[in-house]
């Protein structure tokens, strides 16, 4: 999906979510800190919003629309949730100034905040450099330290001691397309921020589980509590699609109980940095092994002019056909494109565990071989690769002439590490078909952060598939 | 070269030098010679002396009755006589010649022989060769204007080629006194056109044998035909004696060679995203080497864990991870 590629487009640096709760009524495990209620007026929309989770009942929706004052169902919201909300900074060595924020909300026993990993990532990965802090409502600030992540879901569970904070309840199931929520943060600095919009249910066919949310958020709002008609955190603010319209995503709150079964001791004062980027990468190659490394039940080809092109080397890609202007006039171009898109980001800027296919097949319409060979290999040279020397260290490349299945083609795979996780590699395999003056074969494939044993084997699966029966 | 006229006694009463090759030296009673003779035997202009590369000298009879004498035997008319020193009789007027004769190397004999008799073919050649790899190239591109694009080739190569012989023709002007084009066009345009016909060359053999490093012997190729063809054009130009000439050769063939680098690579050499294809693919072009099994090729990406894991520790080295001192 288009959008799911969109997704990755903006997270914002911010907050996260809450442990589910059971269903019917938050337990309140500090006595002398009261669960967060919703306050007497808005008793009448939890009320429809507890039918609507049911099965919504649209003439008491139109009602309870009709009944209530938009604004003052949002301040209602605020006031309710401001005490459990804390601005998360991150800051450079002993800097005074913050160099990253985001949004955070206390859970559970009120001692345990949720936030987003992205939000923390620099002090994950850098804690010797970057520390953490809190601003709590009231103006408290003191340090924080990570007790647990998720880099899957873009979790993370921090702490402060002597901090305790009026948690916040968990809603596990998803809200209802069309059902009411607003999302709480700081958006770039500008302080408590509420706003209002609707929830549109889960994104379809997204590998990483994100509920769609029509509403403003903005960076630093991220890690924030994205709040139902009750009062209940169904979600965590975690990314926007940039240069669109309101189009947002929440973390379902359903993955926050598990990492806070997690959540015992700081793990960035117990472990090495080194330590902190293995047990990253270990996150990024377990969901790796569910989503690239899986068979499919069939691998699936495309034929386009007598070559079997494989598209299905994992039940997760998604392909099309898309429109490619032609390098020459007197060159036709076939494209097939498939990819899964890099969702996990690990580091500012770094987005793992993707993969991209790209197949194409041109068709000299009269040119000489020696024209034709020329704008096949400008086109196999062509691709951009993005990376920053900051991130990944140079790709170390073989070629070689090889029988494939029924052709001949060059094959030249290059490979390249991260420089901060070592267990991390890209792969760029590039397939030239040379048999034919008329007709050649382009293709790429490209993984992003694989484990090389993955990368090797996605590469493998590829190359089996490509045939040529003309 | 050192001219002296001798007076009646024998002992020299003028005296003239002449410097740099191919300087002319005009004997004769006209007063526009440049050695002006008081002698009603001698023609107006009688003789013609014309200093040559290596240092000797050519003395030419212009077409006199009674001839121009050299230590008493007749210049032949048509030739003249090439001589390092001796006495030259016009009319009565005895001159004497003195000279500072360096024999001649065997690769000037050659370029004297061969390349100065031919100079008008082999420039023609060098040329036509450097204009059509400029059109080639235009063409392999397939261009929508097929002969506006080869003509701009064309004349691309060939205004790089005016301007380059253009330069080194002055500085033979400047040191010799005439100005050697077709000299200086053969040099550059036949080493131009050896450079790019034997890289292109040299990228079709690459595949065809599977040989990749042939491009880096094609580079070190072009190195040396620099090399040469600078050596060659300095020895056409100036003054300068072999060693001098081979060194200045060097140096500028290192400068352009750096600055090519850097246009190529870039100063950095630690771009992330460069990666090695291989030698461009040829269509349907004869190989000489079986293709490799895949399983071989497999095997080999093997060994790409631990070239990517060396091209991590090099980046660790030139920029250390800020907090690595776990």
């Amino acid at each position: 999906m288009k959008v799911a590629r969109f997704v990755a487009a903006l997270w914002l640096c911010g907050s996260a979510t809450v442990v589910a709760a059971p269903q019917d009524e938050p337990p309140a495990p500090a006595a002398e800190v009261p669960p967060v209620e919703p306050p007497p007026e808005e008793q009448a929309p939890d009320g429809e919003q507890a039918a609507d989770e049911a099965a919504a009942d649209a003439a008491a929706l139109d009602a309870e629309i009709a009944s209530q004052e938009l604004s003052g169902d949002a301040q209602v919201r605020l006031d309710a949730a401001r005490e459990s909300v804390v601005q998360i900074r991150g800051f450079f060595h002993k800097s005074e100034t913050s160099a990253f924020h985001g949004s955070g909300f206390a859970v559970d026993d009120g001692q345990r905040i949720v936030t987003n990993y992205h939000v923390v990532a620099q002090a994950v990965l850098h804690p010797r450099q970057y520390r953490l802090e809190y601003l709590a409502s009231d103006g408290r600030t003191g340090p924080l330290h990570i007790l647990a992540i998720d880099v899957r879901n873009d979790l993370a569970v921090v702490a402060a001691e002597d901090l305790e904070l009026p948690p916040l309840r968990l809603r596990s199931e998803i809200p209802a397309q069309g059902e009411r929520a607003w999302s709480i943060g700081f958006p770039l600095n500008l302080g408590l921020t509420i706003t209002e919009g609707v929830a549109n249910g889960l994104v379809e066919d997204s590998i990483v589980q994100r509920v769609h949310y029509t509403g403003a958020i903005n960076g630093g709002m991220s890690g924030g509590p994205a709040l139902d008609t009750r009062g209940r955190v169904y979600g965590v603010n975690v990314s926007v699609v940039s240069g669109r319209q309101l189009v947002g995503f929440i973390v379902p709150a359903r993955h926050i109980p598990p990492l806070l079964a997690r959540a015992r001791e700081p793990m960035d004062q117990s472990l090495s940095a080194q330590q902190l980027r293995q047990r990253v990468t270990a996150q990024v190659l377990a969901y790796e092994a569910e989503v690239l490394d899986a068979q499919p039940d069939s691998a699936a080809t495309q034929t386009v002019q007598g070559y079997a092109l494989p598209t299905q080397i994992s039940p997760h890609v998604e392909c099309s056909t898309v429109d490619e202007s032609s390098p020459h006039v007197l060159v036709s171009v076939e494209t097939v494109s498939c990819w899964i898109p890099a969702l996990i980001r690990v580091q500012q800027g770094v987005h793992v565990a993707g993969l991209s296919m790209r197949h194409r097949i041109l068709q000299s319409e009269g040119l000489h071989p020696l024209q034709f060979e020329r704008q096949v290999n400008s086109l196999a040279a062509a691709p951009r690769r993005t990376g920053s020397a900051a991130h990944v260290a140079a790709f170390a490349c073989r070629d070689a002439l090889v029988s494939l299945d029924g052709f001949d083609a060059r094959i030249s795979t290059c490979v390249r590490q991260y420089r901060l996780f070592a267990g991390l590699y890209d792969f760029d395999v590039t397939v030239v078909g040379v048999d034919d003056e008329r007709q050649a074969l382009v293709s790429r494939l490209a993984l992003q952060g694989v484990s090389f044993d993955t990368g090797k084997k996605t590469m493998e699966r590829y190359l089996g598939a490509l045939q040529w029966r003309p | 070269m050192l001219v002296e006229q001798a007076g009646i006694q024998g002992q020299p009463i003028l005296r003239q030098r002449f410097a740099g090759a191919g300087t002319e030296c005009r004997i004769g009673r006209d007063l526009g010679c440049d050695i002006v003779v008081d002698d009603e035997h001698a023609a107006p202009q009688h003789a013609l002396l014309t200093l040559l590369e290596d240092g000797r000298v050519n003395v030419r009879d212009l077409g006199t009755r009674n001839g121009t004498r050299v230590d008493g035997k007749l210049v032949p008319a048509d030739v003249g006589a090439i001589i390092e020193q001796g006495e030259i009789i016009v009319g009565r007027t005895r001159l004497r010649v003195r000279t500072r004769h360096v024999p001649m190397g065997s690769e000037r004999l050659f370029r004297r022989e061969f390349v100065r008799r031919h100079r008008t073919l082999l420039a023609t050649a060098g040329v036509l060769a450097c204009v059509a790899f400029g059109g080639f190239l235009q063409w392999l591109d397939a261009p929508s204007s097929m002969l506006r694009s080869v003509t701009k080739g064309g004349l691309v190569a060939l205004g790089l080629i005016a301007l380059w012989t253009g330069l080194w023709a002055l500085t033979t002007k400047l040191n010799h006194g005439s100005w050697h084009v077709r000299l200086h066009v053969t040099i550059a345009s036949i080493g131009a056109a050896l450079c790019a016909w034997g890289y292109w060359l040299a990228g079709l053999v690459s595949f065809t044998a599977q040989w990749p490093e042939i491009v880096q012997i094609g580079v070190a190729a072009i190195g040396v035909a620099t090399l040469i063809a600078f050596y060659l054009h300095l020895r056409e130009a100036t003054h300068y004696r072999r060693r001098m000439a081979f060194a200045l050769a060097g140096a500028a063939t290192l400068v352009i060679g750096a600055v090519a680098w850097i246009v190529a690579f870039g100063v950095e050499d630690g771009d992330v995203n460069r990666v090695n294809l291989g030698p461009e693919v040829r269509l349907g072009a004869a190989r000489v080497v079986p293709n490799r099994d895949i399983s071989d090729y497999l095997a080999e990406v093997d060994e790409l864990r631990l070239a990517a894991a060396r091209e991590r520790q090099k980046s660790l080295l030139n920029a250390p991870l800020a907090d690595d001192e776990d």
